[in-house]
């Protein structure tokens, strides 16, 4: 793939089995555009990638499509349903999970306590389930908590099942996350900068679990600044420039595109 | 006696199961599994209890006084596990307390009372009743507009709110009596078979105590005795519920809202509802206090709404640790020793300093003068050196939460391990 201009302006809006959908989204913060008219499809089944230079837009984007914003105009379409302006657990409901930049602490609780928060729609978050129908809690609870183990095994960091969830260390932090959030059981995961500020060991046993989370079925959708890591497991990639999307493609393809290259170095020819 | 073997942690737990059985069968090694705080608490509050009994058995404190002390403690417990559910579980800053307190007492005072100027003479379970509701849906209104913005927000409405409802009770006084307030309340048994009756009915006991003097007891001392009966009934219930609530999914969710709202939003709770759930249980659980304190002291007036009372809870909260019932109840416990201990203590205690001093120290003798000349009022005082102690030594409070919250029964069945040492021992990073 050497020619330069082998991909359209824009995203590819083509795909065949479409699980998250943007459309024209658009967000000013007074006279900043954050987002401004971004288009896109993510692809059941695949790891996209989401990137651009600083300001691009990309948590901003997030935000909106998780409903922690309320874009001033455009769509998010989640699983065939719309959810613009909607809440960030109703959008949670509809399965898609977010992760945050900065992993968050849950003080007070132990590990596997803050893993138990994960799972959705939970008998016993119901105050009143709580106590008319304590052996159904009780039964899920057990589930859960076996769920929790197994994932934990799996990210293999159930030896921190029972530590404090605050005396970890911010790359087992990141597990924990991701962990956490599989007990949700997302239909689409969305990753923001999973890598940002692990060491390199950490990032690639990340990279591995990321892999193994998509073979297993999970549609992820990912921002990442560390380029190693986003070309290895993302395709295709979607490149944000200015609160729009600029082109999408394969690894390669956005590797070797001019427009990317100048977006990036943010010069003309 | 240390806490970082597991051996040690297992007995701990293990008697635990065992509850109040299992420490009586072997009080030296019960005392030995519990944590150094633990122990500490134990010695203390059992101290002061005998101090209690010597004062009743020595006629110092008179019985029917006893029994109402008693009353008061049961009370302040219901507040603090009241705000407990806010702010120790759920992260809501609530200065209000004092408001819903009042609300459960004028609620029930102006349906039961006899000089109530609206309606009057009902059953003082419709009272409970009402008191309750009407806690319910003023915890609503105030909920609707505050609970979806930033914490802060909820902390200066409540504060606008608290002094709101003391004003309408102050002025509206065709409806409460204004500032007279509300006198002639039953106690909270009346109209009951049996129990309506059972102070006049029980003899009037003369009790020869071997030391100095007769301790009689009256009908008052019985009618106390009801009420003791009575709150410790409220209490009991309320700490059932909330232990078992606080261990459910249900309490996970609340505590993460406290940790971090975002991630309970992105993990799909709704936290919007979770937190009215918990403002207004907690509301409630106030206002049952409020409740029992109308019919303990058969009088309530707008001065029951003082902003004080709020604080006295707020300090009992982050006394006993926030987020943990246990230290609720001691922290409700030690601000009515305070309150109430502090009239005492004056008497007590000689008026001019024991020893003399040299004249370079007569500033010790005045302040000493000074300090035992206006005890009552120096409580405030006492307060605020508790907390400030508290906060340098023990910011995460004497009993903070100890054990993993999970459903009970479902660590051991699945096969984990219990954690080896206390959860939260290490979230402030310095040893016990």
């Amino acid at each position: 793939m050497s020619q330069q201009y082998s991909k359209p302006e824009g995203a590819n809006l083509d795909k065949d089995d479409v699980v998250l959908e943007v459309d024209g989204l658009r967000k000013n913060f007074g006279g900043l555009v954050a987002t401004d008219d971004a288009t896109f499809q993510v692809e059941r089944g695949t790891i996209t990638g989401l990137i651009g230079p600083n300001g691009a837009g990309k948590s901003t984007l997030f935000n909106l499509i998780s409903g922690f914003y309320e874009p001033d105009a455009g769509t998010v379409t989640v699983n065939g349903t719309d959810v613009t302006g909607a809440e960030p657990h109703e959008v949670s409901d509809h399965g898609l999970i977010r992760t945050f930049q900065t992993p968050r602490k849950l003080e007070g609780m132990t590990v596997r306590e803050a893993m138990l928060v994960g799972p959705r729609n939970q008998t016993g978050e119901s105050f009143v389930k709580v106590f008319t129908d304590p052996s159904t809690v009780a039964a899920e609870e057990e589930q859960n908590l076996e769920d929790a183990q197994r994932i934990l095994e799996q990210f293999e960091i159930d030896h921190l099942a029972t530590q404090p969830a605050t005396d970890i260390s911010g790359g087992q932090l990141k597990l924990v996350e991701l962990a956490r959030a599989m007990l949700a059981e997302p239909e689409v995961l969305l990753l923001d900068e999973p890598v940002a500020g692990v060491n390199p060991t950490l990032r690639n046993t990340l990279s591995e679990h990321v892999r193994r989370l998509h073979e297993e079925g999970t549609t992820i959708l990912l921002i990442e600044h560390d380029m190693n890591f986003v070309m290895n497991l993302a395709d295709p990639v979607i490149v944000l420039d200015q609160g729009h999307v600029l082109m999408e493609g394969t690894p390669d393809e956005v590797q070797t595109d001019d427009r990317v290259i100048n977006a990036y170095l943010g010069g003309g020819e | 006696m240390t806490d970082d073997t597991s051996s040690t942690d297992s007995a701990n737990t293990a008697d635990r199961r065992g509850g109040i059985l299992g420490a009586l069968r072997n009080p030296g090694d019960y005392f030995g599994s519990l944590r150094r705080a633990e122990q500490g608490v134990l010695v203390f509050v059992v101290g002061l209890l005998a101090l209690l009994a010597y004062g009743v058995v020595s006629g110092g404190l008179g019985p029917a006084y006893f029994t109402y002390l008693v009353g008061l403690v049961g009370m302040y417990i219901l507040l603090t596990f009241g705000l407990n559910v806010q702010w120790g579980y759920t992260g809501l800053i609530n200065f209000s307390v004092a408001a819903f307190f009042g609300l459960g007492a004028y609620g029930t005072a102006l349906l039961t009372a006899d000089s109530s100027p609206i309606a009057g003479q009902f059953n003082p379970l419709v009272g409970l009743l009402v008191g309750l509701v009407l806690a319910a849906i003023v915890a609503v209104i105030i909920g609707i507009p505050t609970l979806r913005l930033r914490a802060d927000y909820l902390a200066i409405a409540s504060l606008g709110l608290a002094e709101v409802v003391r004003l309408i009770v102050l002025n509206e006084q065709d409806l409460t009596n204004g500032s007279a307030g509300v006198r002639a309340i039953p106690g909270f048994f009346e109209g009951w078979p049996l129990l309506e009756t059972f102070p006049q009915t029980m003899p009037g006991l003369e009790i020869d105590t071997i030391l100095w003097e007769t301790v009689v007891l009256q009908s008052s001392f019985w009618q106390g005795l009801l009420n003791v009966a009575l709150v410790t009934v409220f209490v009991a219930v309320t700490f059932l519920v909330l232990r078992r609530a606080h261990q459910s999914p249900w309490g996970r969710v609340l505590r993460t809202i406290r940790s971090d709202e975002d991630l309970a939003e992105a993990l799909g709770k709704d936290t919007y509802a979770f937190k009215m759930q918990a403002f207004v249980l907690g509301s409630i659980i106030m206002a049952l206090a409020g409740v029992f304190y109308a019919h303990l002291n058969l009088y309530v007036s707008p001065g029951d709404f003082e902003p004080i009372n709020t604080f006295y809870i707020w300090i009992a909260v982050i006394l006993g640790g926030s987020g943990s019932n246990r230290g609720a109840m001691l922290g409700g416990f030690v601000v009515i020793a305070i309150r109430e201990g502090t009239r005492f203590l004056g008497d007590i205690l000689p008026a001019t300093f024991p020893i003399g001093l040299p004249d370079m120290l007569s500033i010790v003798e005045t302040t000493y003068a000074t300090i035992i000349g206006n005890f009552a009022s120096t409580r405030l005082l006492a307060v605020g050196v508790i907390i400030i102690l508290v906060m340098r030594f023990r910011p995460e409070g004497v009993l903070p939460p100890q054990h993993e919250l999970i459903w009970p029964g479902t660590v051991d069945s699945s096969g984990t391990e219990r954690p080896e040492r206390g959860v939260r021992d290490a979230k402030t990073g310095d040893s016990q």
